[in-house]
């Protein structure tokens, strides 16, 4: 049940974390701008972020580097489908292909 | 005929132009809301919780980002900051845009601002910097937030009911990284953004030893930094 609150909680306050950016200069107008170094600097943080949250998610079985496991091979998969091919379904696709693929070939 | 910016006058022209110009566009937004439906109810949230959390948060990334931390049960502060990170892009975005919104009032500027979306951003900036009349201006905009936000809360829908009828060996979850990948790839086509990437993935598995699950934002840090040094860099290189 606690659970449950904390979820809606969770909800809330990551609405606020993307409803307040995205507000934040729009609304405010021209009156205030970042520094621009900082602009330039904040680039980096959604490739940074996405790739912190996937790499490790591909890379790790149960805790430790695993370099050769299906998660991996079907994400390089989707990554050269999604660098030739500009069809949005094509990297699913290929990348779950590939991934149950292997799956079904590998015991355990 | 292509009217010309002189004649680009009033709401209604303003919402027909909008949706002319965003509909292919906006195209790609289904298997991405179908994914992020299917993500949600994977991650074991309900309908009434998952369509809760589409409607509340709105943001593919952020939500997806996010979920492996809440089904971790991470703590607060660390969700926040991971959609905080994965949320800064809007506020550059946001920066950016703002000009276009002269001659238009603050509680208008709000709904602009929740509705502010990469297509919308991609789609608007030019014509809202370039077209004189605020009210062809608003409806420009607006049309491309209330089309992205019916498609993501349909699809997102259908994909959380489809989930529901596909069995847990399909590894459905693994659509979501997926999504993420099909984000990060465009990303990641300049070489400074290639090393953000590689170089926060890369500290990411590294430091996944640090309590508290600090290594992530840790590593997005590092990769920002690292993004930085190298645009730098190829600047004095280029010099």
């Amino acid at each position: 049940m606690n659970d449950d609150i904390s979820l809606w909680l969770i909800f809330i306050v990551l609405g606020l974390a993307t409803t307040l950016p995205r507000a934040s200069f729009i609304v405010l107008g021209n009156r205030f701008n970042l520094p621009p170094t900082l602009q330039r600097a904040l680039r980096y943080a959604p490739a940074a972020a996405l790739a912190a949250i996937v790499v490790p998610d591909v890379l790790l079985v149960g805790g430790s580097v695993e370099p050769i496991n299906p998660k991996l091979a079907a994400a390089i998969a989707a990554i050269l489908v999604a660098i030739r091919w500009r069809n949005p379904w094509l990297p699913f696709i290929v990348g779950m292909a590939v991934l149950l693929g292997l799956k079904a070939l590998l015991p355990g | 005929m292509q009217a010309s910016d002189f004649e680009r006058q009033g709401f209604a022209a303003g919402v027909r132009e909008g949706f002319v110009a965003f509909l292919p566009v906006s195209v790609g937004l289904i298997p991405w809301a179908l994914v992020v439906g299917m993500a949600m109810t994977s991650a074991g949230f309900t309908p009434i919780e998952a369509m809760g959390m589409n409607i509340i948060v709105f943001a593919g990334t952020a939500q997806l980002g996010t979920l492996p931390l809440i089904v971790d049960h991470a703590p607060l502060w660390l969700i926040l900051a991971t959609g905080l990170a994965l949320n800064l892009r809007f506020l550059i975005f946001s920066a950016g845009i703002a000009p276009g919104f002269r001659g238009i009032g603050t509680g208008w500027r709000w709904l602009c601002g929740h509705f502010l979306t990469d297509g919308s951003f991609a789609v608007c900036y030019d014509k809202l910097m370039q077209v004189d009349d605020p009210r062809w201006r608003l409806g420009f905009y607006l049309i491309t937030g209330v089309w992205s936000w019916l498609l993501w809360q349909t699809f997102t829908l259908a994909g959380i009911f489809a989930a529901g009828v596909i069995p847990k060996s399909w590894s459905l979850e693994f659509m979501a990284t997926i999504a993420l990948i099909v984000l990060l790839v465009p990303m990641a086509k300049s070489r400074p953004m290639l090393v953000a990437a590689l170089v926060g993935g890369g500290s990411a598995v590294l430091l996944r030893g640090m309590p508290l699950r600090l290594g992530v934002v840790t590593a997005i840090v590092i990769g920002i930094a690292a993004g930085f040094a190298a645009e730098h860099w190829q600047e004095k290189k280029a010099a």
